[in-house]
């Protein structure tokens, strides 16, 4: 098996045989909701930090009675999985103020709504800044802290700081190796697709890192030297907040589009930013998960919008696809804002609202190939 | 050429003359209390219009804005006030944000706030503060605000704990930072002297309004509907004369009628917790469901935990202002985990001797919407009954009065029958 099919076999389930396996050797599994968790922290701890996805629901009659029919379709499929124990393979839980839909989300395992096999279950929930200044940074460093021991007093373990150091280390290597990945989309035939890559970066968050390290390694030699195709209609970048279907990306890919890079949580804005190996481990850690390029979250619009009109340049970008799941209000004004900023720019811009399982596909084809075709218009008349 | 403000202007107009016609009028104390504070509300804000006053947008107790000598415009006030004039007053401004993208789903208070600016409805900011919560919606909203004015703008960062280590220390930083930033931007040093005659002012209001909810707890209740509405009240005009003289008319009118043995309505039934703010645009609701027997003694906007701020030196003061911003209903629950908000429901059913919860969902606030599940659960624990059903505070073409007057009738009636 080549290491883009052995990295594109994660996303298509929950759990996974290389979760399995160090679940078999007594290993603990930490789930987080979101970017913001530092997963060097639980890495240190010597656990698999594990990003939590909802893949493979079909429905939300469980979750259902702990939302709303307004809140986000990701997270009633999320709590839906919850109640049906599909989370079974976890040992804890870490969340933060994401959104007001994820926040609620954690209430309903806080408030004990979800029966777990292993007693007591552990759940952490972060106070994340949502400023960028030093002060923020200070304020993050005290909460990593917090986090650290609340590990260390939950399952009597150490977290030493060349543990910290160590984590750093290995996950800035899997930044590095993604980093690389997304250098070869630059090419004017570039080896993988977006729907690969997405894969791939699911992946990452669902597995140990050394293990996915080695794979992405492979997967470098194996397409580094090679192109892909060229006869696409148009470069794209997708842009948006929880998108972990790659069936979504390729569906897209499929009427001609190739998107060569992106702005999502399962993408630049998970490892884009480095932690600086030189300095005392917790408050780089803090430094890095502050002042990362952020999501909307975060009160930095300003600093998104500069982010996306470079990586348009960078990547050759000839259009963008802005991707929002249905009810998400901070991608809401976001998405508002970047598709002014886009017209301003010259960029072409669509923002498609979308539910988490793939329905109105065809109403998505439409769109797309209409997108897709005045881009084509546009260029020809150049 | 159309006045932008024209919508504000025929809602001064009214409350000039509402204020003629009730002056003098001992039983409609409450209802002068109320139209004499929006109209210097309205009155200050027109004046700074035209004299070139900076306004300052922000969510929070004004009392530190006032003390700079700017004015303050808390925008919710401005964008809700002229539906007791025009249930449809907001829709323009709703459907202009729509057309410029911004998503159906968004709260509507955000939607109208940016489709008014987009129209020009909106007195323009010299500065704008902002704040991370309670809810995605005011967060994003804002930064639209700050994108489209171009507005020097000051978030407000909250932590989710404040009973964690460091936490009210990060949160004074916060304000701190707000006077600085107040500071830089005006071009004028904070008077302390200035911000202690304010803020023992608002005191004063609070004070009263405090007393009033006290008394509301009173069965029957003592005073109709026209007692609510603490929350525009403080977010006004709280550390202005008319702010304390309004409350204490509130006030004065609870009591004397208290000594009048007059009530509300003639035969209580069935005491309501309305556990968000009353639904703007239909402003009789309180009479209608009056007539069926039914009183709210307390809804989300007049429940707070208000403590008078220390002005015993100036580091008391910005700290009791500081406590004082985490307090104001609806940032109180919305700041953190949602048992807080289950919590308050709880107390109020029990202080406000409730026999009932009625939640009004706005369609916009989902920072509750998670939380209606775990609040089922905890209401049915104590065995006290609730309707939930849906609207949107500030767009009755979603949410038409017949729709839900209907639930509210059948609920009542099932409340009183047993």
């Amino acid at each position: 098996m080549t290491a883009l099919e052995q990295l594109a076999k994660p996303a298509e389930t929950l759990s996974n045989p290389a979760i399995e396996r160090w679940k078999e050797k007594g290993g603990k599994v930490i789930g987080y909701y979101c970017t913001y968790v530092p997963e060097e922290v639980i890495h240190a701890a010597g656990m698999l930090p594990y990003r939590m996805r909802a893949t493979g629901s079909t429905g939300t009659e469980l979750g259902d009675v702990y939302s709303s029919h307004l809140s986000c379709s990701f997270v009633r499929h999320s709590l839906d999985q919850a109640m049906r124990g599909e989370y079974n393979f976890l040992d804890g839980l870490v969340a933060l103020f994401s959104c007001d839909h994820i926040r609620r989300l954690f209430d309903v395992w806080r408030y004990g709504k979800i029966e777990f096999p292993y007693s007591p279950f552990y759940l952490q929930f972060l106070s994340v800044p949502f400023k960028t200044d030093d002060t923020a940074v200070e304020w993050m460093a005290n909460e990593i802290l917090r986090f650290k021991r609340s590990l260390e007093d939950h399952f009597q373990v150490t977290i030493t700081d060349d543990a910290l150091r160590q984590s750093i280390k290995t996950y800035n290597e899997r930044r590095n190796l993604l980093k690389r990945l997304y250098e070869l989309r630059k090419k004017e035939a570039p080896p993988i697709t977006g729907a690969e890559v997405l894969s791939a970066i699911i992946a990452s968050t669902a597995m140990p890192m050394d293990e996915f390290n080695q794979l992405m390694k492979q997967l470098l030699d194996e397409v580094g030297g090679q192109d892909g195709a060229s006869d696409y209609k148009a470069r794209l970048m997708l842009v948006g907040g929880e998108l972990e279907d790659p069936g979504y990306v390729k569906f897209i890919e499929d009427l001609g589009g190739l998107v060569v890079t992106d702005f999502q949580c399962f993408g630049v804005r998970d490892f884009w930013d480095l932690v600086d190996e030189s300095s005392e481990p917790i408050p780089a850690l803090a430094k890095r998960y502050v002042e990362r390029i952020s999501c909307p979250r975060m009160i930095d619009h300003p600093r998104r919008d500069s982010f996306i009109k470079d990586m348009v340049k960078e990547f050759k970008v000839d259009g963008i696809i802005v991707q929002r799941m249905k009810y998400c209000d901070c991608w809401g004004c976001e998405s508002a804002m970047i598709a002014w900023e886009a017209k301003k720019a010259g960029i072409p811009c669509m923002v498609l609202e979308r539910e988490y399982l793939m329905i109105a596909v065809g109403q998505l084809r439409t769109r797309a190939q209409a997108f897709l075709e005045t881009i084509e218009r546009s260029q020809s008349g150049r | 050429m159309a006045d932008k403000y024209e919508i504000h202007r025929q809602l001064l107009e009214t409350y000039r003359e509402n204020r003629a016609q009730l002056t003098g009028d001992e039983r409609q104390k409450a209802r002068l209390a109320q139209v004499k504070m929006h109209q210097a509300w309205l009155e200050r804000i027109f004046g700074s219009v035209e004299d070139g006053k900076p306004i300052v947008y922000s969510p929070i107790y004004p009392e530190l804005i006032y003390a700079f000598d700017l004015q303050p415009l808390f925008l919710e006030a401005w964008e809700l006030l002229p539906l007791r004039q025009d249930m449809y007053a907001l829709c323009e401004s709703i459907d202009a944000a729509h057309e410029a993208g911004i998503p159906a789903e968004l709260c509507s208070f955000g939607k109208s706030l940016i489709g008014s600016l987009l129209q020009g409805k909106l007195p323009p900011p010299a500065m704008i503060v902002a704040p991370t919560f309670p809810c995605d919606n005011l967060k994003t909203s804002y930064q639209v605000l700050r994108h489209l004015t171009a507005a020097p703008t000051y978030f407000l960062d909250t932590p989710y704990w404040m009973d964690a280590d460091g936490a009210p220390d990060y949160w004074l930083g916060q304000f701190t930072g707000l006077i600085s930033f107040l500071e830089e931007h005006s071009g004028k040093k904070l008077d302390y002297d200035r911000l202690k005659e304010v803020v023992e002012e608002s005191n004063r209001m609070i004070y009263y309004w405090r007393k009033v909810m006290e008394l509301r707890k009173l069965k029957p209740l003592p005073q109709g509907g026209r007692g609510l509405g603490g929350i525009l009240t403080g977010q006004t005009v709280a550390g202005l004369p008319v702010g304390t003289e309004a409350m204490k008319m509130l006030l004065d009118d609870i009591e004397e009628r208290i000594e009048r043995k007059e009530t509300a309505i003639a035969n209580e039934r069935v005491r309501v917790i309305w556990f968000h703010i009353r639904i703007p645009y239909d402003r009789e609701i309180w009479t209608w469901m009056g007539e069926m027997g039914a009183v709210v003694p307390v809804t989300f906007g007049e429940y707070s935990f208000f403590e008078p701020v220390d002005t015993s030196t100036r580091e008391s003061i910005i700290k009791g202002l500081a406590q004082r911003a985490l307090e104001v209903p609806m940032l109180r629950q919305g700041r953190g985990a949602v048992g807080l908000w289950i919590e308050d429901c709880l107390y109020a059913v029990k202080e406000w001797q409730g026999d009932c919860v009625i939640l009004a969902g706005h369609a916009g606030c989902k920072w509750i919407r998670g939380g209606y599940g775990l609040l089922q659960d905890a209401l049915r624990e104590h065995g006290i009954p609730l309707l939930m059903f849906d609207v949107d505070f500030l767009d009755p073409r979603v949410s038409p009065p017949e729709e839900y007057r209907g639930r509210i009738e059948d609920f009542l009636s099932t409340v009183m029958a047993h």
